[in-house]
Order: C-alpha cells, then structure tokens, then sequence
C-alpha cells in the first residue's frame, strides 16, 4: 500500500546513505592528505565538498517535494525527519573535512610531531568507525547499535582534550606552536564530526522510540 | 431529569392516531369482506360443476355434459396473439420514446399525451373501433384475428406505460458506462436496457393480459358468438371465456347458472396463476440498484 | 556498508528518483488548444491550453463548477451525449483533430476509456461486465484470456477468479471500482480517464486505487479529476489547476489557472489562486 510514498522514503534513503559513502571518502581524504602532507590531495578534497552539496540540496529537495505531496503521518513522518536532520548532519561532517584539509594546506611544511600524529590517526579511525555504525544503525532502526555511538565517542572527547595538553608540552619553537594551534583545531573537528554522528544516533533512537532525547548531557 | 419528565405530558396526538388507524382497519375490513364474500358465493355455487367436462367438452343444451372447451382454448389463442402484438409494439414505442425521442419536438410531446389518454378509454370504444375498421373496414370478418388485435389495442397503453417505467428505472450510470466502453446506441439498449428492463416488462406485459382475458364488451362487437360448440381457429369464428360466461348466465336453467359460476371459477383461476406469475417474476428479479 | 569505496553515482540516484523525463523527451499524447465547453449556449469552461503526455498521471484539480468533469469528458467524446453541449476549440489526439467531421465516437472510445466516480459495474455476472467491451467491439478471440488478463491489471483476479460467474453487484463498493477498471482495461485502450474514481469509497479502498494508478501508468496515460487535492499530490506527475471565474450576469466559468509537475505546484504554485487553493485559504 502506497507504493509511491514508499518508493520516495526508499529512495531518500539510498541517497542517505550514498551521502555517507561520500562523507567517508572526504574523511579519508582529509586524513591522508595531512599525514601525507599533501597540499595537493588536500585541494581535490576541498573540491570534492561539491559532490556532499549536490547530494546535501537534492536530498533537502526531495523531502520537500515529500512532504508536501505525501503528507506522511507517524513513523512515515518521523522518518523523513530524521532524513532531514541526519542530512544536514552529514552535510557539517564534510564541511569540517574540509576544514582539515584547508588546515593541512596552511601546516604541511611544517614537520609533524609523530605522537600527536598518532593520536589523530586512531581519532580519524574512530570517527569513520562512528560514522558507519551511525548510518547502519540509522538503516537497520536499530536502538542499540545507536546508544552505543556515546561510548564510542568518548575516546574521541579524551583525546581531544590530551590533545591541547600535547600542544602545550610541545614547546616554544614558533613554528611547531602555529602548527600546534593549527592542529587544535584539527582536533576539534574530529570531536565535532564523532558529535555529530551521536547526533545519527539521537535521530535514529527518535525514529525508533517517538521520543526526542540527547544520549548525554552536552557539558562536555 | 427524571423519569416522570420523559412522560408525555398529554396524549396529545394519542386520539387522533388511534381513531386513524381504526379507519385503516375498516377499509382493509370492507376490502377483504367484499372480495371475500364474492369468491366465497361463486365457489360455493359453482365447484359441482368443476371437472374435466367442464374443461374438455364443447357447450351444448344439457348442461350435465356442457364444457367449456372451445371458450377456454380460445382465451388461450387469444391470450398467445397478444403477447406476440403488444410486447414487440409496446416495448418499440417504450424504447422509442426513452432512448431516441426529442422531447422539445411538439409530435413526441402529442404521442406521450396520447398515450396517457389511451389508456383510460373504455374497451368499448375499442370494440366499435375494431368492428368499423377491423370487421368490416378491411372485412377482416368477425375472427379471432379481430378480437386478438382489438384487445392488443386495449392493453398497448398500459404495456407502453409499464415498459417505460422499466426503461427509465434502467439507472443513466449503466448506459453511461456502456457508451464509455465504445457500444452504439443500439448495443448499448440491446445488451444493456433491455435486459434489465425485461422483469419490469414481463410484469407490465402480464398484468395487462390478464386484464385483458377478462374483457367482455370489445369481444362481443367483434363478433364472439355467444354459441360455439367446435374449436376456435384463428380465422374463424370464436367465442370466449367471459362471454360463454355471459351466455351461461342468460340461461333460464338453473343449472346453467351454475355453470357460470364454475367457468367464473375456471377465469379466475388462470387469472390469478397468470397474476402469481408476474408476481413471482418481479421479486425474483427484484434489482437493488 | 562495506570498506571499499563506492564510486560517486549520480547516474544511480536519478535513474532510482524516477524523475519525470525532460520536456523535450515527453511524448504528448493529447495537445489541447483555445478549448471551451459551453452548454446550451452558456460557457462552463473556456480557453483551455495544454498537453496531456504519454504514461505520465495528469490531475485535474480545482473547486465544484470549475469544469474539470466537463474537460475530461471532451476526451472521449462524452458530451456528445449531453443535448446542447457544444466544444469550441481543438483537441489533437497524436496529431489527429479528435473533433473531426468524420471522427467516429465509437473508435474515440476504445482507445479513451473511462472510469466513473460511482463505481457501476452492470447488473449481469462478475465475467460478463469485463468481457461486455470486447463483445460489443468485436474482440470476441481468447475471451476468457482477455478476462483474466483485464483482472490481474486491476489487482483483482486473485479475489474473483473462483466466481467469476457471481453478480458484480455481490463485490463490496472498491472491488466494484477496480471491476469497473478491468471492464475498461479490457478492451486495451492507450487512456484511461477517471472521473473522481475514489469518491465514493473508504480510504483503504482509495489507497488501492491509487495504488494501481501508480502500476498503470507504465503502461497507459492516465487522466484524473480529484476533488481531494491530496490525492493529486500524491498520484500525480503533472498537475492542471481549475478555477471560477464570475462573468457579467454573476455567469459562473471555469479557467485553467496553473499546469506543472506536481511538486512545483505543491510546493512554489506560480499563480497566487493556486496558492490560495492548495494551502486550503479557500476553495
């Protein structure tokens, strides 16, 4: 039975998901170029944010279409939101991505300190592992799998938070110190994108439940 | 709010309900005593003469050996001859008139008032009709033929009338859907109307030859011999079942009055067999649209 | 989700949005010019202009009196059965004036074929309503083929093909519909006009309807009248909006207002009566 509405939330759906294939590729991308430190790779990673957009506005477009035609009700209606918060969420992950790889065009001649270098390195796995558990929880409806993004995102917070600590420590050579503050903000990007995929989650438990709640308290 | 102020406060409308349905009761009471009285006196004085003879002899002179044969065989001829006229031109002038005529034309306007008006002339206007044309206009002569195209003329109002009816109770939303699916008019009446028009048809058609069998006068001035003792052909002379009722009736003997009661009884029941037939026929097909 | 990353797929996307074809690459199939209606005399719709395209769902909306039943029924020819009616303008149907002298109604007929707001199966066996159109035009080979063909297009041959000699009244009032529509699919017309089809029935039964709208289209071009808005929005590809306009003497006359695809006319109408009449302002 209605085929059509059906069809539309499928196909907004694989865009979805489609869009958090693309996010991944950025996030690796981003990553790659600043280990790398690879001005170059960094610029198809700025350019390739036109791919998330046109994603980002084609999705935004069909949920309007959507709603004004299927007038969907229930968790039909739940569903189409969540798309539409999740979109944008996904849409803010590529824009920090971009960050970075700006981030990365301003710091690569400078050499890195390889234990801060670490550090990002499990952040950004950690990240791109949030992010798939995010978006298969999201397609499975599955609760747990989405209150589990709050642990995962703690190890993020941490290292966040060490991270500052390690710049502090580094040391008062000029260069090293603009790269250190350069990398602070790299850091707080990673953080955001593992918050905004917690975000996923509150969606998809909001999908599941009918209840809007955060995960945790956003003291932190 | 209690029970006392759901009472009626006055019988208001109590006397006046009850004194109209005592009326109802005694119309119904003067209808069924009158029929009943009636069908009580023939059947109590004609069911002696109720048998075979009655039914398989011609009439004579005795009435122990009496019959009325050729006066049943002929209503039965004549009853034949007048489905076989007045079905095929009523349901073509019922047709006609639903399906095909213009009613701003002035002709289609006459024809519908005419038929109205037919159908209240007395059957002896008929009778005088048919002997001036039928009898001797086109010297048909007095034959069975007359009398079956006579009647038709009696009940063709009435059929026209009752296949209307059946026609127009045909709903616009069935012709609608046939012409949708490519039909042509006539397909559309042939396969469509029509069809489901027969029960109201058949009913009407029924109904109007069993009042017809009854006629008397228009039968008498077409020629029916009061005396016919061979079997009815349809060019030849004829007699019916209410004239050798009539016949019966005229007699001095006692016993013929008896017989007129039994043929009476006889009329009646292919009356009221020809009458539980349209009956049955319309429930039947009784059609909730 | 799997590790290995996906190439960028544009190409997948469009092809699963199903999006209308480009206007270049729509074929039409009815070309309406300068068309009014009137009845004996009296204009009930005027200077109509559109196009009606092939496999697309094309809605008719507006208020009571706009004329939308009055425009459908000029696509098969069924004014002609209403005295006084008189077309003004042209109707090219592929190429072809569908007004033209020798333009037989019949022939009109089967290839337009048309669905009514009350459903109205004939009062004669579940078999016998479908197989009625083939009858009449002549397409009396493989009945029985065409039959059950015509049912399973209308989604109802799993729940009638045990009595298919049963009365097509006995079928509750959306099987009667999706009756109406097999007796109309039939006869393998390339239109099929509905006239308000779901009006009269419950909301599941509506909802199969729409249902079957969105699997015929493939197959044939499809006009609707709605009253429900909604339901145009949610079947439509391409939407007609109709409205009154008051003439001298207080005459009352239908316009064609707005004609686009569905979701612009839902979301940014460009003409401020369509606005007024989708957001329910008046109506």
């Amino acid at each position: 039975m209605r085929i059509g509405l059906q069809e539309e939330l499928d196909t907004l759906q694989a865009s979805l998901m489609e869009e958090g294939d693309l996010v991944l590729r950025a996030l690796r991308g981003s990553f790659e170029a600043l280990e790398q430190r690879d001005p170059e790779l960094a610029d198809e990673v700025i350019a390739f944010d036109d791919e998330v957009d046109k994603r980002y506005r084609s999705i935004e477009e069909g949920i309007e279409s959507l709603l004004a035609r299927q007038t969907p009700v229930a968790g039909d209606l739940r569903q189409v939101l969540a798309l539409l918060h999740n979109n944008l969420h996904l849409e803010r992950m590529a824009d920090y991505c971009v960050t970075i790889a700006k981030l990365t065009k301003l710091a690569y001649g400078i050499a890195p300190d390889a234990k801060l270098m670490e550090s990002f390195d499990e952040m950004a796995s950690r990240a791109e592992h949030m992010i798939k558990v995010a978006l298969d929880a999201f397609a499975q409806r599955d609760l747990e799998g989405a209150e589990s993004l709050v642990e995962l995102d703690e190890l993020i917070d941490r290292a966040n938070r060490r991270a500052v600590q390690h710049v502090l420590a580094l040391g008062s050579n000029p260069e090293l110190r603009e790269w250190g503050l350069r990398m602070i903000v790299v850091s707080r990007c990673l953080e955001r994108i593992g918050d905004h995929a917690v975000d996923i989650g509150e969606q998809t438990a909001y999908l599941v439940t009918g209840e809007f709640r955060e995960f945790t308290d956003a003291s932190h | 709010m209690s029970v006392t102020t759901l009472r009626a406060e006055r019988p208001r409308g109590r006397t006046s309900s009850a004194v109209f349905k005592a009326f109802l009761y005694v119309s119904i009471g003067v209808g069924i005593a009158t029929l009943g009285t009636l069908l009580i006196t023939v059947v109590a004085k004609g069911w002696k003469y109720v048998d075979l003879v009655l039914l398989l002899e011609p009439p004579s002179a005795d009435p122990q050996i009496a019959g009325a044969r050729p006066a049943i065989l002929a209503t039965i001829y004549l009853g034949l001859l007048l489905i076989a006229f007045s079905v095929p031109i009523g349901v073509g002038t019922a047709i006609y008139m639903e399906e095909y005529a213009n009613r701003d034309r002035w002709y289609n306007r006459l024809l519908e008032v005419n038929i109205q008006n037919l159908a209240a002339v007395p059957s002896i206007v008929y009778g005088i009709l048919g002997l001036a044309f039928l009898v001797r206009g086109i010297g048909l002569g007095r034959v069975l033929l007359a009398g079956a195209m006579i009647l038709t003329l009696v009940v063709l109002p009435t059929v026209i009338i009752a296949a209307r009816e059946a026609i127009r109770a045909v709903p616009d939303s069935i012709r609608q859907g046939a012409y949708a699916l490519g039909a042509t008019k006539w397909q559309v009446i042939w396969r469509q109307v029509l069809p489901a028009a027969t029960p109201g048809i058949a009913t009407g058609s029924i109904l109007a030859l069993s009042r017809a069998l009854g006629e008397t006068a228009p039968l008498l001035l077409v020629g029916a011999l009061t005396y016919v003792s061979f079997d009815p052909t349809i060019l030849g002379d004829f007699t019916a079942l209410p004239v050798q009722i009539y016949q019966w009736v005229a007699r001095p003997q006692e016993d013929f009055r008896v017989l007129a009661a039994s043929g009476i009884i006889v009329l009646l029941a292919i009356l009221l067999t020809l009458n539980a037939f349209a009956i049955w026929i319309r429930n039947r097909y009784q059609r909730k649209w | 989700m799997s590790d290995t990353i996906p190439g960028v797929s544009m190409d997948r996307l469009v092809a699963r949005q199903q999006q209308l074809p480009e206007p270049s690459q729509r074929d039409v199939v009815f070309d309406v010019d300068d068309l009014g209606v009137s009845y004996s005399g009296k204009p009930a719709l005027k200077d109509v202009n559109l196009e009606i395209y092939r496999n697309f769902v094309t809605a008719f909306i507006g208020p009571s009196g706009c004329g939308k039943s009055t425009f459908i029924r000029c696509f098969n020819h069924m004014n002609a059965l209403i005295p006084g009616a008189k077309i003004h303008g042209t109707i090219h149907y592929h190429g072809a004036d569908l007004y033209g002298s020798e333009v037989d109604p019949v022939e009109v007929r089967k290839r337009i074929g048309m669905v009514f707001q009350k459903p109205n199966p004939f009062p004669k066996s579940i078999y016998d309503n479908v197989a009625f159109g083939p009858r009449v035009l002549g397409m009396t080979d493989d009945l029985d083929g065409r039959v059950e063909r015509a049912l399973e297009h209308a989604a109802l041959w799993d729940e009638v093909k045990d009595r298919l000699k049963a009365s097509a009244l006995s079928l509750s009032g959306g099987q009667q519909q999706r009756l109406c529509i097999a007796r109309c699919l039939a006869v393998e017309p390339e239109v099929i006009l509905m006239d308000e089809p779901a009006s009269a029935l419950d909301p599941i039964a509506t909802t199969r309807i729409e249902d079957l709208m969105h699997a015929l289209k493939k197959d044939y071009t499809i006009v609707v009248v709605t009253h429900n808005m909604q339901q145009a929005a949610r079947v439509a590809d391409m939407t007609a909006f109709f409205s009154v306009e008051r003439g001298e003497e207080g005459h009352r006359t239908g316009v064609l207002v707005e004609y686009d695809a569905t979701p612009k006319i839902f979301t940014q109408p460009s003409d401020s009566r369509t606005e007024d009449y989708v957001t329910g302002r008046f109506g």
